[in-house]
């Protein structure tokens, strides 16, 4: 049934619920508290939260690190495949199209795992199938002999097929998948944008979101290609679709004093929260500091494209986005301890 | 009042009884137009707000008492609705 205003009540249903949960999400305090924990003091307390399920199930079979990763992944994968679930029409294709990124991510663990000689069951532990390829899937590629089988059997899913059939030659060639990578990734910000443009209704607001993501991680790389002593074709580190052109990503990356940087930059981006951050970046930081501000007014920047628009595909997405880092922090406070690393040091590396 | 209504009959060609026959039609139409129309506001507004809560219930079963209030609030617009279509009928 549709309203006056022409929204359905399956859409404020979906969206009121991702709002709900967005506050079940750990806030800053939790994750003040738990760096002054030990390991298996975390490992209790996410016991005690909605991570409970999974830490019971696995507690027999998994200790110490090894058992907040996998519960971690398990959780996160569990939740994707839930919202899946529930989320009606067109904003299940957006979320779905949203989420083939961890396709991405899986299939190239798989690749390199297999490459390196990894063991089927220690690959699947890092695997966190939250996009289309489920885990029946994942472990059917798992248990391919080889990489070539694997690429071959992808065919099935239509996975990126002629991205694999370009790369991965080269790719096995060289014995690297990280142009094969890039490659994949360009395709599925391509694809999505399509997508999101195609006319379907909501389409310009899922859009808009993927053009800010799109931003930040051209200004992420951008960042990253400065602090790299290395030489990089910057034409094929740039991903299309954003506000930045390739041929804006070449000239900015060529450019060697910070101050000329900033302000090329500065004067190719229009969102406001983003230009006085890069204002603060004037100054040297480490790049570790710089994704870590760039990432905050990235979901700052969504939470508040979620509030201009409450019942559209940016509640579910900003959701999506806040749990992937609530799951990237725990694993990063747990690793931190693991490593015995000082509580302020484990702390940069937070995003809250 | 009665002087008009002869005026009027006299006018359009009805009696004294037919035109207190259509007064009353027309009150009983307004009272049904004024339920009818106050609840499809009501209905119109409590899908969204029962909507979200039952969305919000999904997520939290604490919040049931007070979604449940939240979402009977538009019946005011119908008891408006009403009230008024009484007052037409027996006024």
């Amino acid at each position: 049934m549709v309203g006056v205003s022409g929204i359905s009540a399956p859409y404020i249903y979906i969206c009121t619920r991702m709002r709900v949960r967005k506050t079940t999400l750990l806030p800053r305090e939790e994750y003040m508290r738990m760096l002054n924990m030990s390991l298996p003091e975390i490992t209790r307390f996410i016991g005690e939260t909605h991570y409970k399920q999974e830490i019971d199930e696995l507690g027999t079979t998994f200790h110490g690190i090894d058992l907040i990763e996998v519960a971690l992944s398990w959780n996160l994968a569990k939740e994707y495949q839930k919202i899946l679930e529930i989320t009606p029409g067109t904003l299940k294709q957006f979320t779905q199209a949203y989420l083939r990124r961890w396709d991405i991510q899986n299939v190239l663990t798989i690749l390199r795992g297999k490459m390196q000689g990894e063991k089927a069951g220690k690959i699947k532990e890092v695997l966190i199938p939250a996009g289309v390829l489920d885990r029946l899937i994942l472990d059917r590629l798992l248990a391919e002999d080889n990489t070539d089988k694997i690429v071959e059997s992808l065919k099935a899913y239509r996975m990126y097929p002629l991205v694999f059939a370009r790369e991965y030659p080269l790719a096995k060639e060289s014995g690297s998948f990280s142009k094969l990578e890039n490659a994949l990734y360009k395709q599925f910000y391509a694809e999505i944008i399509e997508e999101a443009g195609s006319g379907i209704k909501g389409g310009n607001l899922f859009l808009q979101f993927i053009r800010l993501e799109i931003d930040i991680k051209n200004m992420k790389t951008l960042f990253r290609l400065r602090a790299d002593t290395f030489e990089e074709d910057a034409r094929e580190m740039c991903i299309s679709g954003g506000t930045l052109t390739s041929s804006d990503f070449v000239s900015l990356n060529a450019i060697k004093n910070q101050d000329e940087f900033i302000d090329l930059l500065k004067s190719k981006i229009w969102h406001k929260a983003l230009l006085t951050l890069l204002e603060e970046l004037r100054s040297e930081k480490t790049i570790r500091d710089i994704e870590i501000r760039l990432t905050r007014v990235q979901l700052d920047q969504m939470e508040r494209m979620s509030k201009r628009h409450p019942i559209s595909i940016h509640p579910i997405l900003v959701y999506l986005e806040k749990k992937k880092y609530e799951v990237f922090n725990l694993r990063a406070l747990a690793r931190g301890k693991e490593s015995k690393l000082p509580s302020d040091r484990i702390a940069e590396y937070l995003v809250m | 009042m009665a002087a008009e209504a002869v005026v009027t009959a006299v006018d359009v060609g009805m009696t004294v009884e037919q035109i207190a026959a259509t007064q009353l039609g027309m009150k009983a139409m307004g009272a049904g137009v004024a339920v009818g129309l106050t609840g499809i506001g009501a209905g119109v507004a409590e899908m969204a707000i029962g909507s979200a809560a039952v969305g919000a219930t999904a997520e939290n079963k604490d919040v049931f008492g007070l979604v449940l209030l939240l979402t009977v609030i538009p019946e005011t617009i119908v008891i408006f609705g009403l009230v008024v279509a009484l007052l037409l009928l027996f006024v």
